[in-house]
């Protein structure tokens, strides 16, 4: 691992790092060892002079989060620090298998309606697609399809979590004045998207 | 297919696509629900509106803990209208959009006039939200009607609209997402008819507001035969023809816009996805291959995540 890509890792920590810096974690992270330890060693770090466990998501990464409880349950009690951390996700997991086997219904439950819902229909009217993989009925309401199933959902790391988070948030600031031009003209409030736009350019 | 010419829209000449809804002939008046109709009335009244009446204003816009002020104004002269924004707070900029033809109907506007069928066949905006007229209160010193917007499905978020008695226009409107919580709110503080004649606040600058199709993305462009949304969720239509290069695509419902940016990765990335959102807007990037290509997806706009998320995943290459 080079001095330079330690840096990158450490800027996306702090959400500091620039496009280049983010892509270089991003394309380094798959198949550098080293460099996930690291990411694991700074977090681990950062958490405990930040007096907080784990960091708050709203993301819903769960599978990641079970594989490392998992891990701090086997692993011997040497890092006491680090196991500190990780605790709280031993609890995490067990939420997580339950819902584990909500989606797995969920999939059985799309393949015996497959074709037989007539929101679906409606939807897939538009441009006639597929089947569903997933569906997700929370509230009662007309269930809802959780994914197009064309791309296996990715499970993150937490360095590749946080550089994706800041991806999003990159994009966010670069896309919203064009996606707010179109919106000016098609949502009922006039040039009220603009207000979304964090800095307006000419 | 049908297309409107804008013409003498600043100094060139604009593919306004309009509709792209097929004009199928079907008939489905009967079908339509009859209970939101009156809401529905209302709905077109503010459309119209909002583009065929003189009036000026300051608004605020909410998103939690952040506040913006704005000033407003719209006007017609000939046949066109002239609307302008003016931030007094944060920025200091400004938004004009100048000489805009009022037969330039755009398709989130269509969705909301559309009274009874449309001619895709559907009932509309009611085949996707339950609409409720309500009385309201008072807002910027004006009367208004209350409409109540519950989303049929999860796909999109529900509102609740304040518009004003007289001309439908509106006042105020509330973003609602899950668990009925108020992801954002934009609001009239006080509201003038009839042109203005003071001059706006001094801006910091001054910006264009574009129309399309000219727009150029800054990502790498990817032409737009190339690529294609294989899922929508139901009731969303395209905003333009998207005709030539493009990396860009951008879907309405009448009431909610959301649009997908396509980049082309130079080299492989690490596959995943990340989430930012401030107040209503969502923006759901992803990372992955397609055919063996590296590409960057980008769904950003005022939908739930799932929704962001199952536009992303629908996307393919088409040649």
């Amino acid at each position: 691992m080079t001095e330079r890509i330690r840096e990158s890792l450490s800027a996306t920590m702090d959400g500091e790092a620039d496009e280049l810096e983010l892509e270089r974690v991003l394309s380094k992270i798959g198949d550098d060892t080293e460099l996930r330890r690291t990411w694991v060693r700074y977090h681990s770090i950062r958490s405990i002079a930040s007096g907080q466990s784990v960091d708050e998501e709203t993301f819903p990464d769960v599978s990641q989060r079970v594989r490392e409880a998992l891990a701090a349950e086997v692993r011997p009690a040497a890092a006491g620090s680090l196991q500190r951390v990780l605790k709280p996700l031993a609890s995490f997991a067990v939420a997580a298998s339950v819902a584990a086997t909500v989606v797995i219904g969920g999939q059985q439950l799309a393949q015996i309606n497959e074709g037989g819902e007539p929101r679906e229909a409606v939807a897939s009217a538009v441009v006639g697609v597929g089947s569903p993989v997933g569906l997700i009925n929370s509230t009662g309401a007309t269930p809802v399809r959780a994914s197009y199933g064309n791309q296996a959902v990715p499970v993150l790391e937490p360095a590749a979590r946080t550089a994706y988070r800041e991806l999003a948030r990159q994009r966010m600031h670069k896309y919203m004045q064009e996606h707010a031009e179109h919106a000016a003209l098609n949502a009922p409030h006039g040039l009220i998207p603009f207000a979304r736009v964090r800095q307006i350019e000419e | 297919m049908t297309g409107l010419i804008c013409k003498g829209w600043t100094a060139v000449l604009f593919f306004c696509a309009v509709v792209a809804a097929v004009g199928s002939g079907q008939t489905m008046a009967s079908e339509c629900k009859m209970e939101g109709s009156d809401a529905m009335h209302w709905l077109a009244k503010m459309s119209r509106g909002s583009h065929r009446v003189d009036y000026h204003g300051v608004v605020t816009f909410q998103r939690g803990d952040d506040m913006q002020v704005m000033q407003i104004s719209h006007a017609i002269t000939n046949g066109s209208s002239t609307e302008q924004m003016t931030q007094l707070t944060g920025q200091g900029a400004q938004i004009v959009r100048q000489n805009h033809p009022l037969e330039c109907v755009h398709p989130g506007h269509h969705l909301l006039r559309a009274d009874g069928e449309t001619s895709a066949g559907g009932c509309g905006i009611t085949d996707h939200y339950r609409l409720q007229v309500d009385a309201g209160e008072r807002i910027a010193g004006r009367k208004a009607m209350r409409i109540r917007v519950d989303p049929l499905d999860m796909y999109r978020y529900g509102y609740i609209m304040d518009l004003d008695k007289e001309t439908g226009l509106l006042l105020k409107v509330q973003t609602i997402g899950r668990g009925n919580k108020v992801l954002e709110r934009f609001q009239f503080a006080s509201l003038s008819l009839g042109t203005n004649s003071k001059a706006a606040a001094n801006p910091e600058l001054v910006h264009k507001a574009t129309h399309p199709v000219v727009t150029e993305s800054s990502a790498v462009a990817v032409p737009a035969s190339r690529w294609a949304i294989q899922w929508l969720p139901g009731g969303f239509t395209a905003t333009d023809s998207q005709q030539g290069a493009h990396s860009r695509r951008t879907y309405t419902d009448g009431l909610a816009v959301f649009s997908v940016f396509l980049e082309r990765l130079p080299k492989k990335i690490k596959a995943g996805e990340g989430v930012a959102r401030h107040g209503g807007t969502t923006s759901y990037t992803r990372g992955m291959r397609l055919k063996g290509k590296p590409v960057l997806v980008t769904v950003i706009g005022e939908v739930p995540l799932n929704t962001a998320r199952m536009v992303a995943d629908s996307l393919s290459w088409t040649y």
